[in-house]
């Protein structure tokens, strides 16, 4: 009886300890899981992270002639200023355009006229991407450079896609040829939400919880396995010794013995 | 009678053909098998898609591919129902089950190649006998094997390296 006012008295000092609430004390709200969700930063469609480009070296620098002129038997006789003025740097920008994007479709041209084949159509839209990207970075309000970038990386993007699909080795190789990254797109949901991550993250530390807790168990019955087996062995071991002394046919042979002996003893290695 | 219909519609479908897609399981494909339902309301057939998992220890399937997968008499675990029998159809890499020729889309390999001597062919095109088998860019450049999902939280300490933006 004394035992039971004793409880009676603890759990009532208990519940006026805690403030009064007879509520749940524990993950009332998710400050109590330490949860810290910041909203990941979205680097634009039109960047190379997005786009999937790690660059492409072209080998056009400012010094060459512009495209045709350099096969001129003319120019090769020319003074050095003449030459300079054929140079690419003194040309209008779309020489120098063009060259790259000729040089670009070079690294996958199937012939000499080939400009529709889906890998030389991927080289040019990959050229014209690098271009427009370097252009954005510098000119970031130039909305007619955007919108040709955004058609530029999702057309090429499309163009992929069915390459993939109708020739995968091929499709492997112009990755490589034109550092590419490839990516399809996400499954859903297509937009981050607060309340969803929020609620994807409580569940991934749930799961962790409950994985330390089964790894920490696991820990224990390894601990313990070592007596297990050495306990087990002495009692084959006796089993056997009885069941002789009788006369009976003995239902635990040595080798059972042995292998307990054995598993304690790897047990032991394992610890040390 | 009625025991005897029911077995022959069990091995009629013992054997499926379904679609890879990509699965989040180590030694199972996941698999979609296409049908057509028909409608009773509107009187049309629409396509309905199956998931299954098909146990596939060898790898033998990838993504995309068109596989056969037989059904197990019983279950592997709770998912794991089928098995894969072989790959009949690898994506990207068709042959014409009737002449027998390596095509791409709709087109012929030869006739391309065909197409391609003629035109002045170059030294930049591609070359299939040299080509490497289907999958050495898995996880470097072509992400495609993965279930690719939006990235949902910020923590340097925990990359989520299957994320697109």
């Amino acid at each position: 009886m004394n035992i039971i006012i004793n409880n009676y008295t603890r759990t009532v000092a208990s519940l006026f300890r805690d403030a009064g609430n007879f509520s749940r004390r524990y993950a009332v709200s998710i400050a109590d899981y330490k949860i810290n969700w910041t909203r990941p930063e979205q680097p634009s469609e039109l960047s190379p992270e997005r786009s999937g480009d790690l660059g492409l070296d072209v080998g056009v620098k400012p010094t060459d002639f512009a495209k045709y002129y350099s096969e001129s038997g003319e120019l090769k006789d020319a003074s050095d200023i003449v030459k300079k003025m054929f140079t690419l740097q003194f040309q209008p920008f779309k020489s120098t355009k063009y060259l790259r994007k000729v040089k670009t479709v070079d690294f996958v041209r199937r012939n000499e006229l080939d400009r529709s084949s889906p890998e030389a159509q991927i080289a040019f839209y990959t050229s014209k991407i690098l271009r427009l990207q370097e252009h954005v970075k510098k000119h970031p309000h130039h909305s007619t450079a955007r919108v040709d970038l955004k058609e530029a990386i999702d057309k090429r993007r499309k163009q992929l896609k069915h390459l993939r699909t109708w020739d995968y080795k091929r499709f492997e190789w112009v990755l490589e040829k034109l550092n590419l990254i490839y990516k399809p797109l996400p499954e859903p949901p297509k937009q981050i939400a607060r309340k969803e991550s929020i609620r994807r993250l409580t569940e991934k530390h749930c799961d962790r919880l409950v994985q330390d807790k089964l790894n920490n168990y696991k820990g224990e019955l390894k601990m313990l396995q070592r007596q297990f087996y050495v306990e087990k062995a002495e009692k084959l071991a006796f089993i056997r010794e009885e069941e002789l002394a009788c006369g009976l046919e003995p239902t635990v042979s040595e080798k059972d013995i042995e292998e307990a002996k054995k598993k304690a003893k790897e047990c032991q290695t394992k610890e040390m | 009678m009625v025991g005897g219909a029911a077995r022959a519609s069990k091995t009629a479908l013992r054997y499926l053909l379904g679609t890879c897609v990509p699965s989040s399981k180590q030694n199972a494909a996941k698999v979609r098998i296409s049908q057509l339902e028909f409608n009773d309301h509107i009187h049309m057939h629409y396509k309905k898609y199956d998931f299954v998992y098909a146990n596939d220890p060898k790898k033998l399937c990838k993504t995309g591919d068109v596989i056969l997968i037989k059904e197990l008499s019983n279950k592997l675990t709770r998912l794991i129902s089928h098995e894969v029998i072989e790959v009949i159809y690898p994506l990207g890499d068709i042959t014409d089950p009737v002449t027998g020729k390596k095509i791409v889309a709709s087109q012929y390999r030869e006739d391309i190649d065909e197409a391609d001597k003629l035109l002045g062919k170059k030294d930049s095109v591609f070359d299939y006998s040299k080509a490497p088998k289907r999958g050495r860019l898995e996880g470097v450049r072509d992400f495609t094997h993965k279930k690719m999902y939006l990235k949902y939280y910020d923590d340097p300490h925990e990359p989520q390296p299957d994320t697109v933006y």
